[in-house]
């Protein structure tokens, strides 16, 4: 007997969101299918890539990434570069030396860093802030005012401090907003609402529902992005149909597996194409999981993350 | 005595005179293709805009508004009329300061104020809409002295509230060198009442760019304003009808008008409020508004963090201490009604540390007078018990207990920090404000010290927590209409709700009903939410379909149904946090409970490590259910299999826990006297062999043995 093939599609969808301006931009979500379930219906659009690139520049990377990114004089020519990777949709600026604990790089500092990068590409734009949750505040404030009209989106708003971001950023500049929490979907759904109730449009929403490398923890990140897609589909909930976006970079880079030394533990083999496995094998489960959108450093993880998602689509 | 509506319309009469004045004697001397805009603003004359839709640019534009704002000047003595009456006062006010930018961007020269641009309608807004800032003032003055004045703006600006002056006062605040500009938030907007259309601009831009209001959205526009802009209006005697013209647009922006003039006034409650000694302004004009002032900072003299929350205080380290084993102490969370309640008072009534030699002990009540809109009796208990935390925090500062046996250890470095009695209550105050600020409006704090009124007063707090206790105890599934659901712990157990019910608290024993409704009502949006319970399947077993829709809901799609009483029939499931699990003892026909700290062995032949990982993850397994040690004496415990009396075995600690209390459900339910006694634990059974358990509940003549067989 022929297998009968039953489509499985749903009635409901993830809200489609869009960044940047022109004919520049990139649009996350719109499916009504589970990850990569092509066969059910088609992916409204594929899931994307943005290129990860810091305030604190590339020298500190492996080589594929600091050679790649010699030479830029400016945080312009960075973006220009960042850009430029094949497979690249969006650029991810990082303001890792804005960080009070760390460098503590002034705001006006940070708004002069994002408008050269704003200068450098016409793809569009995610600003992902520091590790101060109070500086991002201010941070964003000023950056929303700064690239008022690039229709950029700000990484992140979390439970502290969502308010003034959603405020500013999503009410007086016009700009998206990233809700961030921490693997659980009801912190997740509850973020989103209380982003909603400002008076935030839910399209002007994305979430960052958390992330772990993978083997460190990362079955809580699957379970988490699955109940979340199950949620916002099988049963229309709205304050879950935000698209995923997750940064996948700046978790991958910083395990043992990519910063441990080929010469400290000969028998892991060579520390870059381990950081690179790392990178594509995260952010390949993370699509798989759900996430619309990942962010990534090295030129190669990028290469292969691309092909991946054009054969599944 | 004019009537109100006649005052309003008589003022915006002579508001629209004066504008069309305003308007021909610009004509006089500029064509009518003259630019009339203010400068730094994409809403054109944002009142004008926002209500007839003109996008004026031009003096010609202005001609052609006066019509549309003449039309709204209705006057069929509704209540509207005297609204749209009121909003095309401002409009007309507009015209007359929008003459004034014609030839110049700055016609006040830096005096006042005058239009505010759309920078600074941003930087006001977001901390408006955040609600850092809780609110803002218009104060149209003169105030009575320059001394009252300075007191009322420096009282708001102690509070957060953003003020904007107008008339007379913006003289006696310069008298008084008070400091004033956007970034001190004292605006002098400009002497006139007419200038008082900037702030109304101000407003409109707001709702535009944070609620995405359109032009002629009336209804939407009000809404908005009343909803999301805190913003009331202090008018000193003598308040003319072009004030009052300008007021009834504030009152149709739901912004509340307080003013101490009787003459020709009329009251209308929480709108126009008469309030003749102007230094009770401020607390009036926050509870007009519904604005809740956020304490940001408390003020002791030791630092305040959970770091200091294990600290341990000795005696030799110990400047004073309040020991309620010894004295009469107490703690006390009260609700009162908001007009008995000074908020932020707090009150020494006794001697302080000072005055007791150091390392003696003192006896202190500490009584929290609460009020708030929100507020409920049964939260003060909830509240009260976080005063443990709360004063813990403190540096140098130990508490233990709760009620009548609390005990409060004070260091001598503490001491001479400066800390004092008081500070408690500061602490009290601050935090009770902070934490539970969607059902506290108000707080105030009295804290006694002397032997003599402690006696009576102890009495009085045990009297009141009798009465709570009673109310406690009455509280039973059938006498309430709302049952919560709790689910905290699906971060790790992502299909597991609680139900939580009166006689059935959480599985971890750390969420009463009474906790749920309380997180409720805090967190509208937060783990516990309302289960109604009107649409009953079998109250026997504990089964409505309003359950089950939660539990289907709040699982999303896990699970279907759960029973409250059963553990046999769809049980509720459990994350993994229960103190106890109860599991089915097939040889004695009753169930074995086993608590988180016993290691040892039960009779089923399983530890509680090993009953755990087939009870947890929100799965049922029935004939095996997680819960908290105070649901074992419910008599809603496995009420659909026959109760307490299945309860065959517990370790001896447990027993002991819960012994009292399951005593009496067992007398009540069976007659039954010193149940406990029938139960075996690990003396009696203590290898795990379930026939010697059954020899000894055949001896005790436990009534498990006689029941019908559960599977």
């Amino acid at each position: 007997m022929a297998l009968a093939k039953t489509s499985q599609k749903f009635n409901s969808s993830i809200s489609a969101f869009t960044i940047g301006t022109d004919d520049k931009t990139v649009t996350l979500g719109g499916e009504n299918v589970l990850p990569f379930y092509t066969f059910d219906a088609p992916i409204e659009n594929a899931p994307k890539i943005g290129a990860e690139i810091s305030d604190l520049g590339m020298e500190k990377n492996v080589p594929g990434i600091r050679d790649y990114y010699a030479g830029a004089k400016d945080f312009s020519e960075l973006a220009a570069k960042a850009a430029a990777i094949p497979g690249v949709d969006f650029v991810a600026f990082s303001l890792d030396a804005a960080d009070p604990n760390g460098e503590n790089r002034s705001v006006e500092e940070c708004v002069e860093e994002c408008r050269q990068v704003a200068a450098g590409t016409d793809l569009p734009l995610v600003i992902i802030g520091c590790k101060g949750t109070e500086k991002n505040e201010a941070l964003f404030d000023k950056i929303a005012d700064a690239l008022s009209g690039r229709n950029v989106l700000l990484m992140s708003a979390k439970e502290e401090n969502y308010k003034t971001i959603a405020a500013s950023a999503g009410l007086a500049y016009n700009q998206k907003i990233g809700a961030e929490s921490a693997v659980d979907i009801n912190l997740a759904k509850q973020l989103n609402v209380v982003i909603s109730q400002m008076g935030v449009k839910p399209q002007s929403i994305a979430m960052n529902v958390g992330v772990a490398a993978a083997g460190y923890g990362f079955e809580y990140v699957v379970s988490t992005m699955e109940r979340v897609k199950m949620a916002a589909l099988s049963q229309n909930d709205n304050m879950l149909q935000m698209p995923i976006v997750t940064p996948v970079a700046s978790e991958t880079w910083n395990v043992k597996e990519a910063i441990v030394s080929e010469e400290d533990i000969p028998e892991w083999g060579p520390q870059e194409e381990r950081g690179i496995d790392m990178e594509i094998v995260t952010a390949s489960a993370c699509l798989a999981s759900g996430s619309n959108a990942v962010i990534l450093r090295h030129p190669a993880s990028i290469a292969a993350i691309s092909e991946m998602i054009r054969e599944l689509v | 005595m004019v009537g109100l509506f006649d005052r309003v319309f008589k003022g915006s009469d002579e508001m629209y005179a004066l504008a069309e004045k305003a308007l021909a004697d610009a004509l006089a001397t500029h064509d009518e293709s003259t630019p009339a805009v203010f400068p730094n603003t994409a809403y054109y004359a944002a009142c004008i805009y926002e209500y007839t839709g003109i996008k004026v640019t031009t003096l010609a534009d202005v001609k052609a508004a006066m019509t549309p704002i003449r039309e709204m000047m209705t006057r069929n003595y509704r209540t509207h009329d005297v609204f749209t009456s009121g909003i095309a006062t401002s409009m007309a006010a507009e015209v007359i300061e929008l003459c004034k930018y014609l030839d110049t961007d700055t016609p006040y020269n830096g005096e006042y104020h005058g239009h505010m641009n759309d920078a600074e309608v941003r930087e006001l807004g977001v901390p408006l809409v955040t609600r850092d800032i809780p609110g803002f003032v218009v104060i149209i003055g003169p105030a009575p002295s320059e001394e009252e004045a300075e007191a009322l703006i420096k009282g708001y600006q102690s509070r957060g509230i953003f003020v904007f002056l107008i008339g007379g006062i913006i003289e006696q605040a310069k008298n008084r060198n008070i400091n004033m500009g956007f970034p001190v938030r004292i605006v002098p907007v400009g002497p006139d009442i007419w200038s008082v259309s900037h702030v109304i601009s101000l407003v409109m831009r707001a709702a535009m760019i944070f609620g995405a209001i359109g032009p002629n959205q009336y209804d939407e526009m009000n809404k908005y304003t009343f909803e999301r802009i805190f913003a009331f209006v202090n008018a000193f005697d003598p308040v003319d009808d072009l004030t009052i013209a300008c007021g009834a647009c504030a009152i149709a922006l739901g912004f509340p008008v307080i003013t101490n003039d009787t003459k020709d006034m009329w009251k209308v409650p929480k709108t126009l409020i008469i309030q003749e000694d102007t230094k009770d302004w401020i607390e009036t004009s926050l509870e007009a508004r519904d604005i809740k002032i956020k304490v940001t900072n408390i003020d002791i003299p030791v630092a305040y963090s959970s770091a200091f929350e294990g600290e341990i205080i000795r005696r030799p380290d110990m400047q004073v201490e309040i020991d309620g084993s010894r004295m009469d102490c107490f703690e006390l969370c009260m609700t009162k009604e908001a007009h008995e309640v000074e908020d932020h008072k707090i009150e020494v009534i006794g001697p302080d540390f000072d005055e007791v030699p150091v390392g003696s002990k003192m006896c202190a009540a500490f009584i929290a007078e609460v009020a708030g809109k929100n507020m409920q009796s049964d939260f003060e208990s909830v509240f009260e018990r976080k005063f443990h935390t709360f004063v813990n925090c403190m540096e140098g500062i130990m508490h233990t207990g709760q009620r009548d046996l609390i005990r409060i250890r004070v260091s001598k470095n503490a001491y001479e920090a400066g800390f004092r009695i008081r500070h408690i209550g500061e602490v009290l105050y601050a935090k009770l404000k902070n934490e539970y600020s969607a059902v506290i409006d108000k707080c105030q704090v009295k804290i006694y010290t002397s032997t003599t009124e402690l006696h009576d007063l102890r009495k009085m707090a045990n009297e009141i927590y009798d009465k709570r206790d009673e109310r406690l105890a009455g509280l039973t599934d059938e006498s309430v209409d709302t049952f919560y659901t709790c689910i905290l712990c699906q971060s790790f157990s992502p299909s597991h709700v609680c139900i939580v019910t009166p006689e059935r608290l959480g599985l971890c024993g750390a969420v009463s009903w009474l906790d749920a409704k309380a997180t409720n009502e805090l967190d509208p949006n937060g783990p516990s939410q309302i289960v109604t319970k009107e649409r009953v399947i079998d109250e026997n077993i504990g089964s409505w379909e309003d359950v089950n829709e939660a539990v289907a809901k709040y699982s999303r799609g896990a699970l279907e149904r759960v029973t409250l009483y059963s553990i046999m029939e769809d049980p509720m499931t459990s994350c993994g946090c229960f103190e106890c699990i109860c599991g089915i003892e097939p040889f004695s026909n009753g169930v074995i409970i086993v608590n988180r700290e016993h290691t040892g062995m039960t009779p089923l032949g399983m530890t509680f490590s090993e009953m755990a990982s087939m009870t947890g993850g929100g799965v049922q397994t029935p004939g095996f259910m997680g819960h908290g040690k105070h649901f074992i004496a419910s008599k809603k415990f496995m009420k659909a299999e026959g109760g307490v009396a299945r309860i065959v075995w517990m370790p001896k600690a447990l027993k002991e826990t819960v012994r009292e209390r399951l005593d009496a459900t067992a007398l009540e339910l069976y007659g039954i006297e010193n149940f406990t006694d029938m139960i075996g634990d690990e003396d009696s059974c203590g290898n795990g062999d379930p026939e010697e358990l059954v020899n000894f509940l055949s001896e005790t003549g436990h009534p498990a043995l006689g029941m019908d067989p559960m599977m």
